[in-house]
């Protein structure tokens, strides 16, 4: 009996861990089988050609990845420079200024952001923003543009990111100790100094880790940046030219993929490099979050 | 002197707005899904399937496309759950709170959970080539499967770190090995389990770039787990790039019916925290 | 393995039943009744250069120490001294802490607590009974608070384990108020009520030895008399160690004192002979509230 019960211990224990194994050696497991799958075009081209090239001429074989890296990088950009002070300043403002019965209603909205597919985002860019800059905003400055921009794909991006950008700011400040805040406020400084210069400075490297974590998330999100974001394999030369991130590229060209196998191996290069980009960036913040929370508790 | 009160309410100003410009956010995506959806919205977008010549405007529903989600993230959160609640207990029980695997295990996890989920799916597609399948409802849900175990393990982690050591301990007091002890923490996180759970299934439901690749598309409902299955956002995906306005409409019926369920997910997840503590200690 | 079963003389299954039968009464705990009298065996712990050190502090420092047979033994010293260190390396709950390294041995009839290993520590932490500083139910029902334990151990059947959680949660004085709700939530009772809760339940799988961890400090003064009183009656059939911050309470029922300071035994006796006559100068400061 008592026996039973120990082998019992053990062996489940021994299925958890082979569980919790073969789990996270998925990590190890997809980088391998995407660096596989795109050999053949690692093979034949250099790091560079791929990535400095600007000419995508798949039936031709020529895969110069630089129109999508730079498409990738500026939507990322808009969305991150947009995300990143209205996020902060409603994180502030719902920590330390707002009151109680305030929050009750912000944070159901956030989660409501938080948990919408991001099909919908893209439905509501094509609904909302993408007229908007066509009709209103993009005449101001360029003769025409059909608002299937990269700056459509940046504000889309960039709301996706805010419930994202505003749960990690909050943790971040409330993790800043009230005794902090209670003795700067008794030195007679005002609350937003109190916050520069107390809490903000305490948790700014948290903060640029967060932001490093949204940019992960921005690089990858595929569907709504594609439903809106125009697609067209140039570099792109003002926010309102049509772009064409990585993502989009894999997701849009699966379907022919099939044909050519150095096509195929390309777009998993694209995958590849998607991968490791995240991988890396999520890698350093996430190791940079561990360590402040360790700090604070 | 007095700069720094200018400032204050310069700041304060600043941060309103910054919130209101969110709750605005939330207001028109809502608004524009509901507005547009409910104009387009039957009975028989729900419960028929795609008739003759419903790509150029005829009749039909999009039933194909919600029972494949359904069947799709079913199977997948059945799955996921299987290897993420031993997962989660393993990190919290049978490890120490500072194993260095718990930590390395946690890192790999935020780490899979960021992989974008168009990478999940060409790599799923890379398996399923490896294995001579075509897409089909067994390839979405191999790649549901993967993508949601991160999520999963994350959301339940969260709810099990907070477990009181006490209750731990207690059960260890009274001669209970681990595994038995794992019953007692089951009982006491039970309703933050559920929650974790609906609210990844409402995440799943809604990834179109995983199921794009490996799922396919089909205006049939799948029978067997070779054939090729529609999901819900693919459906608007599809339909909203067709010129023609009943096509649209009816994408714009699907995001209705895609943001209700993972709304409805997101309500009744909160709900059950709430309601269902009973045996919490406060 | 059998060894330490033997050692502890455990039953495989409550006393009260495995005498009884199914169907017969449970006899009252609290009566001198030979079929109750666990075992005539003596069972003191003894602790020989017992070395704690967590991370790289030196948490407890060459223990020596015995702790007698069914009497009520309090240990006292300021906080931080490794009260509670020690009584953790008496049920092996010290396992969880992180890079904790224990030396030296803790005898359990002859049988080394430190040392022992798997199905040992089962056994082990059944026979040392732990009352927590804060009263913590576990998240069930107030009758199965009480099953729980029993079950894992083996005993099935609604009906004994009624018989069962009678006997306990009379012998912890809670009976009457929760006979008619054993149903409902542990939660819901008071703390105090909680506490005896727990204490039945410890009990209920038959431990030797009760370790209270200040087990009274959350609990209001009516509460705390109560568990006293229990533990007075308890010391008939089981040994007590008791953790304690309040001097007072020492007084009132410890039979042994021990006295820490820094992760060392300063002095150790009957509390007679402690609290009036010490013999080393800490113990009389702390005594007389030097520092505390």
């Amino acid at each position: 009996m008592m026996l039973a019960r120990v082998a019992k211990d053990k062996a489940a224990g021994g299925i958890m861990f082979t569980l919790t194994l073969l789990s996270m050696v998925l990590v190890v497991v997809m980088g391998v089988g995407l660096y596989l799958k795109s050999a053949p075009v690692l093979a034949e081209y250099s790091l560079g050609d791929l990535l400095l090239s600007s000419s995508w001429k798949p039936m031709r074989g020529e895969f110069g990845f630089l129109p999508f890296v730079m498409g990738t990088i500026w939507v990322t950009v808009i969305a991150i420079a947009m995300a990143v002070p209205v996020s902060l300043l409603t994180a502030i403002y719902l920590t330390e200024y707002a009151r109680p019965a305030i929050r009750k209603y912000v944070f159901p909205a956030l989660d409501i952001l938080a948990a919408l597919p991001s099909v919908i985002y893209g439905v509501w860019g094509t609904l909302l923003i993408v007229p908007f800059i066509s009709e209103r905003l993009a005449p101001r400055f360029v003769e025409f543009s059909t608002g299937y921009t990269m700056l459509a794909g940046g504000i889309v991006l960039g709301v996706m990111i805010l419930p994202l950008l505003v749960s990690l700011f909050i943790e971040l400040i409330t993790s800043v100790p009230g005794e902090l805040r209670e003795a700067s406020i008794s030195l007679g400084a005002t609350r937003w100094q109190t916050t520069k210069k107390v809490v903000v400075r305490n948790v700014f490297p948290g903060l640029m880790a967060a932001v490093v974590l949204a940019v992960s998330r921005a690089l990858g999100e595929t569907i709504a940046v594609l439903m809106v974001c125009g697609n067209l394999p140039e570099i792109p030369r003002s926010i309102f030219d049509a772009c064409y991130p990585i993502p989009a590229l894999i997701a849009n060209n699966y379907g022919e993929m099939l044909s050519l196998p150095r096509y195929e191996a390309a777009l998993m290069f694209a995958a590849l490099l998607l991968f490791i980009v995240v991988l890396l960036f999520n890698l350093i913040s996430r190791v940079i979050l561990y360590r402040i929370e360790k700090t604070f508790f | 002197m007095k700069l720094k009160f200018a400032e204050e309410k310069f700041f304060k100003i600043l941060m309103i707005g910054a919130t209101m410009t969110v709750l605005a956010f939330v207001v028109s995506i809502i608004y524009s899904i509901l507005s547009k959806g409910w104009g387009a919205m039957s009975w028989d977008m729900i419960f028929k399937l795609p008739g003759g010549g419903f790509y150029i405007g005829k009749e039909g529903g999009f039933l194909n496309a919600i029972a494949g989600s359904l069947y799709i993230v079913g199977a997948s959160a059945a799955l996921g759950l299987l290897v993420s609640i031993p997962v989660v207990f393993y990190l919290n029980i049978y490890l120490k709170r500072r194993s260095r695997l718990a930590y390395v295990a946690r890192i790999a996890y935020d780490v899979l959970f960021g992989i974008p989920s168009i990478v999940y799916g060409a790599f799923g597609f890379t398996i399923m080539i490896y294995f001579g399948l075509k897409t089909s409802l067994l390839g979405g849900i191999i790649v549901i499967t993967l993508l949601i175990i991160p999520i999963f393990i994350r959301s339940m982690d969260e709810v099990a770190r907070q477990l009181p050591r006490e209750i731990i301990d207690a059960s260890y007091s009274l001669g209970a090995t681990r595994l038995e002890t794992i019953r007692v923490a089951l009982r006491q996180i039970a309703p933050g389990i559920a929650t974790a759970t609906l609210l990844s299934v409402g995440r799943a439901i809604g990834d179109a770039a995983g199921v794009m690749f490996t799922a396919g598309y089909t205006d049939s409902i799948p029978t067997s787990l070779s054939q090729p299955a529609a999901t819900l956002p693919l459906a608007v995906f599809f339909q909203l790039s067709s010129p023609i306005k009943e096509v649209q409409d009816r994408a714009y019926a699907a995001a209705l019916v895609l943001t209700i369920i993972v709304l409805l997910l997101s309500i009744l997840g909160r709900y059950i925290t709430n309601r269902f503590s009973k045996h919490k200690l406060k | 393995m059998k060894h330490l079963l033997q050692a502890l003389s455990l039953p495989a299954r409550p006393r009260t039943l495995a005498a009884n039968g199914t169907s017969g009464k449970v006899a009252p705990l609290f009566r001198p009744d030979r079929k109750f009298n666990r075992d005539e065996q003596e069972s003191e712990l003894i602790v020989q250069n017992l070395n704690v050190h967590i991370k790289d502090q030196h948490i407890l420092k060459n223990i020596h120490l015995t702790i007698p047979d069914k009497k009520i033994t309090c240990v006292i010293g300021p906080s931080g001294c490794g009260k509670s260190t020690l009584l953790k390396t008496f049920n092996r709950l010290i396992d969880s802490i992180e890079e904790v390294r224990v030396s030296g041995k803790v005898l359990l009839n002859g049988t080394d607590i430190v040392s022992s290993g798997g199905s040992e520590i089962i056994h082990l932490r059944r026979a040392m009974g732990l009352i927590s500083q804060k009263p913590c139910p576990l998240p069930m029902s107030i009758f199965d608070n009480i099953a729980y334990g029993c079950r894992i151990h083996g005993i099935r059947g609604r009906k004994k384990l009624r018989l069962v959680a009678q006997h306990y949660l009379e012998a912890a004085g809670l009976w009457e108020e929760v006979k008619d709700r054993l149903n409902t939530p542990a939660t819901r009772l008071s703390i105090g009520q909680q506490q005896r809760l727990c204490l039945a339940r410890s009990l209920a799988v038959e431990p030797r030895f009760i370790l209270a961890d200040e087990a009274t400090s959350a609990l209001d003064p009516i509460s705390s008399k109560i568990i006293e009183e229990l533990f007075i009656k308890l010391k008939e059939n089981y040994s007590i160690v008791m953790v304690t911050h309040t001097l007072r309470q020492a007084l009132r029922i410890a039979d042994n004192v021990i006295f820490m300071y820094l992760g060392e035994v300063i002095e150790t006796g009957p509390a007679d002979k402690v609290f009036n006559n010490p013999e080393h100068k800490l113990t009389k400061k702390y005594l007389s509230g030097v520092f505390s």
